[in-house]
């Protein structure tokens, strides 16, 4: 936590971004009191109308105000992405400090199913396995985290594997720590700032495949105002309504590039290494 | 040595790119050379067979000038000759004649015989459980070029039936076919050079029996989007495409480029309820309700920018079945929707939005396909209309394929579709299958037996006033008793570059690449 203070002191590139981070995270919350329409009221009477003072951002389809739609949007789109990185994060390192620590058969069976996960190019996998279970928010969540832990349960597993030869575990081991004092006290913290970066700035990429897979209909259903949702919607009016697309992707554009930018500076603040 | 690398790495770059422009130019003169003999079509396809008997896969068949029928409906669903150049009908009613055009000839160069058209319609009804819904014959027989039909009962529309792509005369001598990637021997305009579901090449019928083959070749692509389909005509990719979207028609709009040909079709884009037990639809008032918190009338001019005519009865106005005489108890009334389902006990006791009886929501599974632009946008108003009297509607998208399945399965309330209502030239057909009782197409548990008795009167009725008249009473118990939800009647439409002529859309979905459809001079 220290660290984190201390780099927003000294990191301006962290401050700022950090400061961007904090500004969505309210804007989503505070969406209901912010958005000047209920998200989900059609006023079918108004479809199609283009942006002007009334209506921000136009209205769509139904005559759904875009602007009210976009705020709604932003507080389902990060509520799920943070929902799906913590899974990713928690299956991923769970397994591959599992795997890591223990070795022999418990590392086999895991790295081997891993294996295959990986052999399979994950988007595609994605698809298949939300196309099986169903359109829904939910399934989206799980097809991606059975695509994803993977690359988490690798790295943790890699990391853990160097510092079990460190002396202080050796150490650890000939006093006598059990396996959970080991792995709670000694390998856990080691590892985790790197865990915790990896998961940052995955956060915007997280975002593009959720939106991806509610752009091809296997993430979010109608009337729910996700943005990749909105998308797909937008994209029949291309030509003739396109602000029902542009500004939902421009929504996209903005958050995967604040949490991107937040992800890099993080690194800069929590791993020693990168420091010149 | 490094800067010698990089320089020809460079160079070899450079070298790709001159490549791959060079390629693209190629492509461009081939597109303009060869325009006057290659006509490009954007089509939607469902077939995965050319196999006429499967399905509905006939429907394709005919649109890619592949294949004909014995009779044709004209503009206005008038029956004219096609196959056959006249027909007539015994005192008794029961046998029809049909004399075939002595010039037809399949695209082999064999002859249409009476005995080849006999053969074909026997094929028919063989395969296809669909042809016996139509008609039962007592016998067909061929004598030179007349061909004899009898029939157990009268049937007043025979020659319509006829019509129906279900029935195109294929050369059934031929058995050495493929006919699910060849296609079967046919007579229309166009052979099949290779055919899969997401591109077909038709050539010229050398041996075509009725004038020559405007075309080539003709390039069928399926391009199922339909606004990809706008812009692939826009780009120049194709030279006509079918069904341009609503809201990309206006497009278009430069008569110097393009053509529009629009008609209002004869189609309905209906909702089946499914009413039977157990099912919340099964209250008659839930019925009620639900279609009269609909504002239908904005659907189609609001959101649908009037490409379609605001639906209320079972037959589009497009074809004169008493449209306008018929009256909708369920017009659009929230007020009274609400009553409804007060009446029929189902009220807000948890207010979470949505009406309950016995702790359950009332929630409707709404099943439809995205392949018509239209239908995801019926489901999602309908969705946001039953929200504001607590109907909680959910919405399932599906594979069209499966459609037809689930459909006669009965698993799901509603159920949207967009179906033409008269394909063998009158809607009595399309009255029986989706309402009559136990019809398979009927899975919706409707059935009212005042409704049968004039369905049956109706089967054997000859004279057309007293058929119009019967359809109208038929259609206005299927009013009363909120049989159906029917959303609107599409116009349709085929947009072509003017270089192009009589690239015109018919009533009669099926006559799409016709052999009229020709280079513009």
């Amino acid at each position: 936590m220290q660290i984190l203070i201390n780099g927003l002191k000294t990191n301006r590139a962290f401050a700022v971004s950090s400061f961007f981070v904090l500004l969505l995270i309210a804007v989503a919350l505070a969406a209901p009191l912010i958005a000047p329409y209920d998200p989900l009221e059609a006023v079918m009477q108004n479809a199609y109308l283009p942006p002007s003072a009334e209506h921000l951002f136009g209205t769509d389809k139904l005559g759904r105000d875009n602007f009210s739609r976009i705020l709604y949007g932003a507080s389902y789109s990060l509520s799920s992405v943070l929902l799906l990185v913590t899974i990713i994060f928690a299956v991923g390192t769970t397994l591959g400090v599992l795997a890591g620590y223990y070795g022999g058969k418990v590392d086999i069976v895991i790295m081997r199913i891993s294996d295959m996960m990986i052999s399979f190019p994950g988007m595609i996998l994605a698809i298949a396995v939300a196309g099986i279970l169903g359109g829904s928010l939910i399934n989206a969540i799980i097809a991606l985290t059975i695509v994803t832990w993977t690359k988490y349960a690798r790295l943790a597993r890699s990391m853990v594997l160097k510092i079990k030869k460190r002396d202080f575990v050796e150490a650890a081991i000939v006093n006598g720590g059990t396996s959970t004092h080991i792995l709670w006290k000694h390998i856990l913290p080691n590892i985790l700032p790197l865990m915790v970066i990896t998961a940052a700035s995955d956060i915007g990429a997280m975002m593009m495949e959720l939106a991806g897979l509610s752009f091809l209909g296997f993430g979010s259903q109608p009337p729910a105002p996700e943005w990749g949702l909105m998308l797909n919607e937008g994209r029949q009016q291309l030509q003739t309504a396109p602000w029902l697309m542009i500004f939902p992707g421009l929504a996209i554009f903005v958050t995967v590039v604040i949490f991107n930018l937040w992800g890099d500076a993080l690194r800069d603040v929590l791993d020693p290494r990168q420091e010149e | 040595m490094k800067k010698a690398a990089k320089i020809t790495a460079a160079l070899a770059m450079m070298g790709l790119l001159a490549f791959a422009a060079a390629g693209c130019g190629g492509d461009d003169s081939a597109k303009s050379g060869g325009a006057k003999d290659t006509v490009k079509f954007g089509v939607t396809n469902f077939a995965d067979s050319l196999e006429p008997t499967d399905n509905f896969f006939s429907w394709v068949v005919m649109r890619y000038g592949l294949g004909e029928c014995l009779v044709k409906f004209d503009d206005k669903m008038n029956l004219t000759p096609w196959l056959a150049e006249s027909w007539s009908i015994s005192d008794d009613k029961l046998t029809w004649t049909f004399k075939i055009n002595d010039k037809a000839v399949f695209s082999n160069g064999n002859k249409v015989t009476a005995d080849a058209v006999k053969k074909s319609i026997e094929r028919t009804f063989e395969k296809s459980n669909r042809a016996g819904t139509f008609f039962q014959f007592d016998n067909i027989t061929a004598d030179g070029q007349n061909l004899i039909i009898k029939t157990q009962n009268p049937v007043p529309t025979l020659p319509g039936m006829l019509a129906d792509p279900l029935f195109i005369i294929i050369d059934t001598s031929v058995t050495d076919r493929d006919y699910a990637k060849q296609g079967p021997i046919c007579t229309g305009p166009y052979m099949v050079k290779e055919y899969s579901k997401a591109k077909a090449v038709m050539e010229a019928n050398p041996n075509y029996w009725d004038g020559k083959v405007p075309f080539k070749v003709a390039e069928i692509p399926t391009i199922d989007d339909p606004n990809t389909r706008a812009m692939a005509l826009q780009s120049g990719e194709i030279d006509m495409a079918i069904n341009i979207a609503s809201g990309d028609l206006q497009l278009f709009q430069d008569k110097a480029k393009y053509n529009i040909s629009e008609l209002a079709s004869l189609r309905t884009v209906l909702a089946q309820i499914n009413m039977n037990e157990g099912r919340p639809c099964h209250d008659p008032k839930v019925r009620a309700a639900l279609i009269s918190c609909l504002d239908r009338e904005t659907y189609n001019k609001v959101l649908l920018k009037d490409t379609f005519i605001t639906g209320k009865a079972p037959i589009p106005p497009s074809l004169d079945y008493g449209f306008d005489q018929l009256t909708d108890p369920n017009a659009y009334n929230v007020e009274r929707a609400k009553q409804l389902l007060a009446e029929a006990g189902w009220k807000d006791t948890n207010n979470d939005g949505y009406v309950d009886k016995d702790g359950k929501n009332l929630e409707l599974d709404f099943i439809y396909y995205s392949g018509r632009a239209e239908l995801p946008l019926y489901a999602e108003a309908t969705q946001s209309d039953a929200k504001k009297i607590g109907i909680k509607v959910n919405m399932k998208n599906i594979d069209y394929n499966v459609l037809d399945s689930i459909r006669q399965s009965g698993d799901f309330d509603l159920c949207i579709s967009n179906i033409l209502t008269a394909n063998s030239g009158d809607p009595a057909v399309y009255l029986n299958w989706y309402w009559k009782t136990g019809d398979p197409q009927n899975a919706t548990g409707y059935s009212n037996p005042e409704y049968d008795a004039l369905s049956d009167r109706l089967a054997v009725e000859f004279d057309p006033a007293k058929r119009r008249d019967l359809m109208i009473q038929m259609q206005q118990i299927l009013l009363n008793d909120g049989a159906g939800l029917f959303f609107g009647y599409p116009k349709t439409n085929m947009v072509s570059k003017v270089t192009l002529k009589n690239a015109d859309i018919k009533p009669a979905d099926y006559y799409w690449l016709t052999k009229d459809v020709a280079p513009a001079e």
